[in-house]
């Protein structure tokens, strides 16, 4: 008796096949719903609605007073005659390929140089990451110091014999965005390394030794078996390298302010001229829009890539 | 329970509904525009119950002793409370639109005169003050000049200006001693004295053009008023003239003299940095403003003197840069009898007088009323200059627009660098321009 009672409870007691997915949406407390919904709202205030107004004002001239008058596609055919906007373009894609290039090359070869424990090796890791502490402006303000006509890096080449080198960086329209580039990739450099090193503690070591039995070279070892494996570690050195160098702006505004004469401008350095000092708020939010596009495209094009080799 | 159910499908048409009727109501300036737009409306229905508040001063005087000094005079006040708001003048310059075209905005402002104000005025954004420039008005007593400044395109007065400075070659009067020297009246005894004390291996002129490339139009606005004169210099200004024209080859041509004897260290200065080689007896002159005694050591301040910019045609009138400084009163201020007092308050010569003392600058006074005989003998000559002067002008950005001054920072950057390469720089120069006045 007792047990067609439990056999007639469990059938009614509602079997776990009847759960559907909506009961599961019902049955979340009311509290978690309030901690999604408020972010949500903060977010919808505060980042999406400001990013969906700066495409509405690229079609408008407005200088913060009064009506904004209506241009339509008036600012981007601006843009393309803009000779200021080319260069900004231009020094952005030597930007993108220099800083990431450069900072993923010498990151990479200081983390695979300092990942054999030997004595001192904190010492270089831990000095190689210091930079990264500083912010951005400051090491623009240090870099402008080394840089001054009488100042570190010209009297190091006068002492060594090239006088003929020494100029001033950051007044000579031809050396001015290298000059930044410098100081940006000596900060950065040791952020790489750190994701790097991290990466290398991964990777089997027992692989590397067999290849050496099997007479690999160094270069080899390194290009077909330790290379191979840290393609996670690359994933995420990517996407950080990309969106920091899109994004550059507080080094070069400390350094030149996109001077001499617009050579070192940068999408975002222009951008920031002419929404916030000049106030052509129309015009500075069409140069954001650019912006906005390429970061989407990069990482679009990348994302559709990863996905596809997984 | 039933409450809480909000289907996910539900939440999310509701809250893209939210989005898209804000998309099409509110984006930008379009249809919420409409309150904020400029007229000179000054009936306010919107507070009434704050027109007794305390009236608010918005300042972009951040400096530590200016604005202690602007504290200590509103100290005095008595009339009524203020609100002190200092804004660092970065900010303040960007944000000024918008604290004007709000519906309660700040009631008074620092600000410049001339053509900035004017601007605003022609959008109806600032309050009439004529009736404090009429009878026994606080700024009736001001000069022709100031009240022409401070006039807008109809007529009215819509700024109250209380201190000006002027521009000239400073040098150190000890250091012309040691070397021998005189400052030049003449034009080509100025380029003869910069030959001299390059021989003797002085730096001629120090100039910080790094990160504060507008210090390269002083000589440009300077030339351009000794070649062409002022009235052209204004016109050039407001988009009457080309950039690319005989007039301004003219005076790029004297510019381009000049070149050879500027410190081409400054290319990476600043104006502060370039005021160094000046103090250390490396660089012997530097056509700035009267705000260089900031910068130098207090025990120098002294042997600091200065000359007029040297005079090349002798024909056309003598023009010089006095930028004067002061407040406007917000049109949609809703205590507009407040900032009128406050405003009369300001400029009072007492007033005046104590903020000039205070804020330990080398500006001169605009009411004609203040006791000048304790200024020091630099403050005295800057007042002479100016009084001997025909015309006045403000500065280039003050005299156009800040955008305006970028074109000119890139086409005299350029020109200092390659001074060769002037028909190219000016076709630029104009293009830039062009594109400036169109928007």
């Amino acid at each position: 008796m007792s047990s067609t009672a439990t056999v007639s409870g469990q059938a009614t007691t509602g079997p776990p096949h009847r759960r559907r997915p909506a009961a599961a949406v019902r049955r979340v407390p009311r509290i978690v719903w309030l901690f999604l919904l408020i972010p949500l709202a903060v977010e919808l205030a505060w980042v999406f609605w400001p990013a969906i107004n700066s495409f509405s004002l690229s079609f408008t001239r407005w200088s913060g007073v009064g009506a904004a008058e209506n241009v339509g596609l008036d600012n981007y055919r601006n843009l393309l005659d803009d000779p200021i906007f080319r260069t900004a373009a231009k020094n952005t894609v030597i930007w993108t390929i220099g800083f990431g290039g450069l900072s993923v090359l010498i990151g990479l070869a200081l983390a695979v140089a300092l990942n054999r424990p030997r004595r001192g090796v904190g010492i270089y890791r831990s000095a190689i990451y210091l930079p990264m502490v500083f912010s951005l402006v400051v090491t623009g303000l240090f870099w402008r110091v080394l840089y001054q006509p009488d100042g570190a890096v010209n009297s190091t080449l006068e002492a060594i014999g090239l006088d003929g080198v020494s100029r001033q960086w950051l007044a000579d329209p031809d050396t001015a965005l290298y000059a930044v580039l410098v100081a940006a990739v000596w900060r950065q450099v040791g952020y790489i390394m750190v994701l790097y090193l991290a990466g290398l503690k991964g990777v089997d070591p027992s692989l590397e030794e067999a290849a050496a039995v099997d007479g690999a070279t160094a270069w080899q070892r390194f290009r077909h078996v330790v290379f191979p494996q840290l393609r996670g570690v690359n994933t995420v050195v990517f996407a950080v390298t990309v969106i920091d160098s899109l994004r550059t702006f507080d080094i070069v505004w400390a350094m030149t302010r996109g001077g001499p004469y617009d050579s070192s401008q940068l999408l975002s350095t222009y951008m920031f001229q002419q929404g916030f000092t000049l106030v052509n708020l129309g015009y500075g939010s069409a140069i954001a829009v650019v912006i906005f596009l390429l970061a989407i495209g990069f990482i679009i094009t990348y994302l559709v890539r990863a996905t596809r080799e997984d | 329970m039933s409450t809480s159910r909000i289907s996910r499908r539900g939440f999310l048409a509701g809250s893209a509904a939210l989005g898209v009727t804000g998309v099409l109501s509110g984006c930008v300036g379009g249809g919420s525009s409409d309150d904020d737009g400029g007229t000179a409306d000054t009936s306010s229905t919107e507070a009434p119950s704050d027109a007794s508040g305390p009236v608010v001063l918005q300042s972009s005087l951040s400096d530590p002793d200016p604005k202690a000094a602007l504290e200590s005079v509103l100290n005095g006040y008595t009339e009524g409370d203020v609100t002190l708001n200092t804004v660092a003048i970065e900010n303040y310059r960007a944000q000024l639109p918008t604290y004007l075209s709000s519906s309660e905005p700040p009631d008074v402002l620092t600000w410049y005169a001339g053509s900035v104000a004017r601007d605003y005025a022609s959008k109806g954004l600032l309050l009439d003050l004529s009736e404090l420039w009429e009878g026994d008005g606080a700024c009736a007593g001001f000069s022709d000049a100031l009240r022409s400044l401070s006039s807008a395109d109809d007529g009215t007065q819509i700024f109250v200006p209380t201190n000006y400075y002027w521009w000239g070659i400073f040098y150190r009067k000890s250091a012309f001693d040691e070397w021998g020297v005189e400052p030049a009246e003449t034009w080509d005894d100025f380029l003869a004295l910069c030959e001299d004390l390059q021989q003797q291996g002085v730096t001629p002129l120090s100039m910080g053009t790094g990160s504060t490339p507008w210090v390269a139009s002083g000589w440009f606005d300077y030339l351009n008023m000794r070649v062409n004169g002022p009235e052209f210099h204004r016109a050039l200004l407001a988009g009457e003239h080309s950039f690319d024209s005989a007039e301004v080859r003219a005076v790029l041509d004297e510019y381009a003299k000049i070149v050879p004897f500027i410190d081409p260290n400054g290319r990476s200065y600043s104006w502060q940095d370039a005021v160094t080689p000046l103090v250390q007896k490396e660089a012997a002159m530097y056509l700035i403003g009267a705000f260089i005694t900031q910068t130098v050591p207090e025990e120098d301040v002294d042997d600091i003197d200065f000359f007029r910019v040297p005079i090349i045609d002798a024909s056309l009138p003598v023009g010089e840069e006095a930028p004067t400084d002061g407040y406007f009163a917000a049109a949609n201020s809703t205590r507009p009898e407040g900032a009128k007092a406050l405003l009369s308050y300001l400029a009072q010569p007492d007033s005046q007088q104590q903020f000039i003392e205070e804020s330990g600058s080398s500006n001169l006074p605009t009411s004609p009323d203040v006791d000048t005989s304790g200024f020091s003998p630099l403050v005295q000559k800057g007042i002479q200059h100016l009084e001997e002067t025909d015309e006045i002008t403000q500065f280039f950005n003050r005299d156009s627009s800040d955008e305006l001054q970028t074109t000119a920072d890139t086409a005299l950057t350029r020109f200092l660098d390659n001074p060769d390469d002037v028909e190219q720089i000016l076709a630029d120069w104009q293009s830039a321009a062009e594109r400036v006045f169109e928007g």
